[in-house]
């Protein structure tokens, strides 16, 4: 069908019709039924007999007669006196006790009125009995109560119950399921999508409805393809960035080379050489944090993080030369996996490790230990450098951010965003980064990460 | 050298030819494959970023037919291109921007490993496997073994101490000619792509087996 709003809506209203429908067609047969009951009903013989009884015993013996003869056919007798009540007193179905007193205010407004009393139609004059005393007395013919034995039939109530059931469940089953299905879709491509798999599109499941749950699939797979083509874009962009600082670096650094080769060993040689090493390793950087900005983690895998700190700590004592500097223990007998992306994993302890062996003296100690607490895995790095001004420390993360000591001291190898980029790879993994002053000197970092179990 | 950044490789070749080193340049796959096939050369230098051919497709299409010693340039930080050259049969690889001094080291390097040592005339065998340094040629049983220098050199520094750890420092050292450096997996791809070799050669006896942060070992068969 087109569109929801017409489902829903001519599915409510057809349903609504068809109970409507159903109730008064059921009426309209049954209210023939009783209708042809009455007109079966011989009145003169039952007028006559009532007649005679009220003759010979009054009001009892009208009672009597009533009560020796019972009504057949389904149709039962009131004789109603001038109070407007039965004989014994009988209830009246409010349905026939209307239509009698109608039939008297027309009765007595013929009687006040100048017409004709013969112009009253003969089929709506009811038949009176004139008791001996001189009591009239009106005999009603109704239908009994058929509904009631309708409903007092078992089969029927049961068939009734099977029917609805079933019908009514059959329409909100068709109704809910035409609903709900395409909205879980829906709701795992969202969710896909939210975890990075720019991939995801619904056209298969839902995109070719022509309600408006098809248009909204259509428009979350132009909103996934542009979101897709933004991703490739800006990757495509990381790389061309890459490619187009970094061909001048590389020419700049074999310009350097050749100079030394033909002017000779000069200072600032070594200079020029440090500072496009230093370029080199921001701009790795800057790509690297981006990378972490638009890179999700859906290429999640086990990852041992036993063995990524035993790896980064191995590559880190290499750079600086020194195998006794950093000192590794682990709380935790077993290797700890964890899931999640390995190289943002490294990066992040790597980019601490390093920026705690930059802060400490040259031959102070870094203590790197890890703990299993609950459900988090807990790394910590502490070095023993002069620490961090406390009022710097919800800082220490941002890109660029630079402490008052460290902006003095120029120039100590840094680039400004490997705490940066540590914080965007834990929290990339629903961790936690943070760094306090131990009671010893020094800086402590911890980081903490969901152990998944 | 085959790298599509005309100035680089213009200062390159002044740069290296100071170190007594001639160098043929083309700035383009199809141009690189050209040169290459019309002349004999001792070392290839490939540039993995270029637009037509890339660097990837020469350097597979080089090593369909010769063994040359190739060193190939990537981008800083992209470990896929780095990791695919080395599978595909490449020696070393160093990442741009570079010192040139240290592209003219490991230039030397292989160039010294890829010539024959007269002196050395030793034959390995160690179960199926057959190593012959003089020749420089490698067989399992009878099926000969294509391997690249560097997987030759580092086949041979497993069979000099068979069933012993022998470390990847050394194995660096040894085959390219160079130090170990931090991430460094070179030595890993060479022995996963010598492994390849071996078995593909029929060998199901003798296994390279990992010794996890130290280095590895070749295992004899029963």
């Amino acid at each position: 069908m087109r569109s929801l709003f017409l489902k829903f809506f001519v599915a409510f209203w057809a349903v609504i019709v068809l109970i409507i429908g159903a109730a008064a067609i059921g009426g309209f047969l049954y209210a023939e039924q009783l209708q042809k009951t009455i007109e079966d009903f011989e009145v003169g013989n039952s007028m006559q007999e009532a007649s005679a009884a009220l003759e010979r015993g009054g009001r009892e013996g009208l009672i009597k007669w009533r009560e020796s003869t019972p009504p057949d056919d389904g149709v039962i007798i009131f004789f109603i006196d001038d109070t407007g009540r039965d004989i014994s007193f009988r209830r009246i179905p409010f349905a026939v006790e209307r239509m009698f007193r109608r039939h008297r205010e027309r009765l007595e407004r013929f009687r006040r009125s100048d017409e004709d009393r013969r112009d009253f139609p003969r089929s709506r004059i009811l038949p009176q009995l004139v008791a001996p005393n001189g009591d009239v007395y009106t005999m009603l013919v109704a239908p009994v109560r058929a509904p009631e034995a309708f409903w007092s039939n078992q089969d029927i109530r049961v068939l009734l119950l099977i029917f609805a059931l079933l019908t009514s469940g059959l329409v909100s089953y068709a109704l809910a399921a035409a609903f709900s299905r395409p909205v879980r879709n829906l709701r795992e491509a969202t969710v896909a999508l939210a975890e990075g798999n720019l991939n995801v599109r619904v056209a298969s499941s839902i995109g070719k409805r022509r309600d408006e749950l098809g248009m909204l699939g259509r428009d979350f797979d132009s909103m996934a393809e542009k979101l897709q083509r933004a991703a490739e874009r800006q990757k495509e962009l990381t790389r061309n960035i890459s490619h187009e600082l970094r061909s001048p670096l590389a020419r700049m650094r074999v310009a350097v080379e050749l100079a030394r080769r033909k002017a000779g060993e000069l200072p600032e040689f070594d200079r020029l050489e440090t500072e496009a090493q230093r370029l080199d390793s921001l701009i790795g950087q800057i790509l690297s944090y981006t990378k972490l900005e638009v890179d999700p983690l859906h290429k999640a895998t086990d990852v041992n993080l036993t063995d990524v700190v035993r790896e980064v700590i191995e590559n880190v004592a290499f750079e600086c030369g020194s195998d006794e500097r950093i000192v590794f223990r682990a709380q935790t007998d077993n290797d700890v996996t964890i899931i999640g992306q390995r190289s943002a994993l490294v990066s992040a302890i790597e980019n601490v490790l390093r920026n705690a062996v930059r802060h400490s003296p040259p031959d102070g100690k870094i203590t790197v230990s890890m703990d299993l607490a609950a459900a988090w895995l807990i790394v910590e790095i502490a070095d023993c450098g002069p620490g961090v001004d406390e009022r710097d420390l919800p800082n220490l993360f941002e890109p660029f951010y630079r402490t008052k000591e460290s902006a003095e001291k120029d120039g100590n190898g840094g680039t400004g965003l490997g705490l940066a980029i540590a914080r965007r790879a834990v929290e990339l993994h629903n961790g936690e980064i943070v760094a306090q002053n131990r009671a010893t000197g020094g800086l402590v970092v911890r980081i903490s990460l969901p152990s998944g179990d | 050298m085959i790298d599509d950044d005309r100035e680089l490789s213009g200062m390159i070749t002044d740069f290296l030819a100071t170190d007594h080193l001639d160098v043929t340049v083309r700035h383009s796959g199809e141009a690189g494959l050209e040169a290459f096939r019309s002349q004999d050369f001792d070392l290839l230098i490939l540039d993995i970023m270029m637009p037509g051919i890339s660097g990837l497709d020469v350097l597979k299409r080089v090593r369909n037919t010769s063994a040359v010693p190739i060193i190939m340039l990537t981008a800083r930080g992209d470990d896929v291109d780095r990791i695919l050259g080395l599978e595909f049969g490449a020696d070393d690889y160093l990442p741009k921007p570079f010192n040139p001094r240290e592209l003219v080291a490991r230039i030397k390097a292989i160039l010294r490993r890829a010539q024959p040592q007269a002196e050395e005339d030793r034959v390995y065998q160690l179960g199926d496997i057959r190593l012959e340094a003089r020749t420089h040629r490698a067989a399992v049983n009878d099926n000969e073994l294509h391997l690249t220098g560097t997987e030759f050199e580092i086949l041979k520094c497993l069979l000099e101490r068979p069933g012993k750890v022998v470390n990847k420092e050394y194995l660096s050292e040894r085959a390219l000619g160079r130090r170990l450096l931090p991430y460094d997996r070179s030595v890993d791809t060479h022995i996963s792509n010598l492994r390849g070799k071996l078995e593909r050669a029929g060998n199901r006896n003798e296994t390279i087996q990992n010794q996890r942060g130290v280095g590895y070992l070749l295992i004899p068969g029963n």
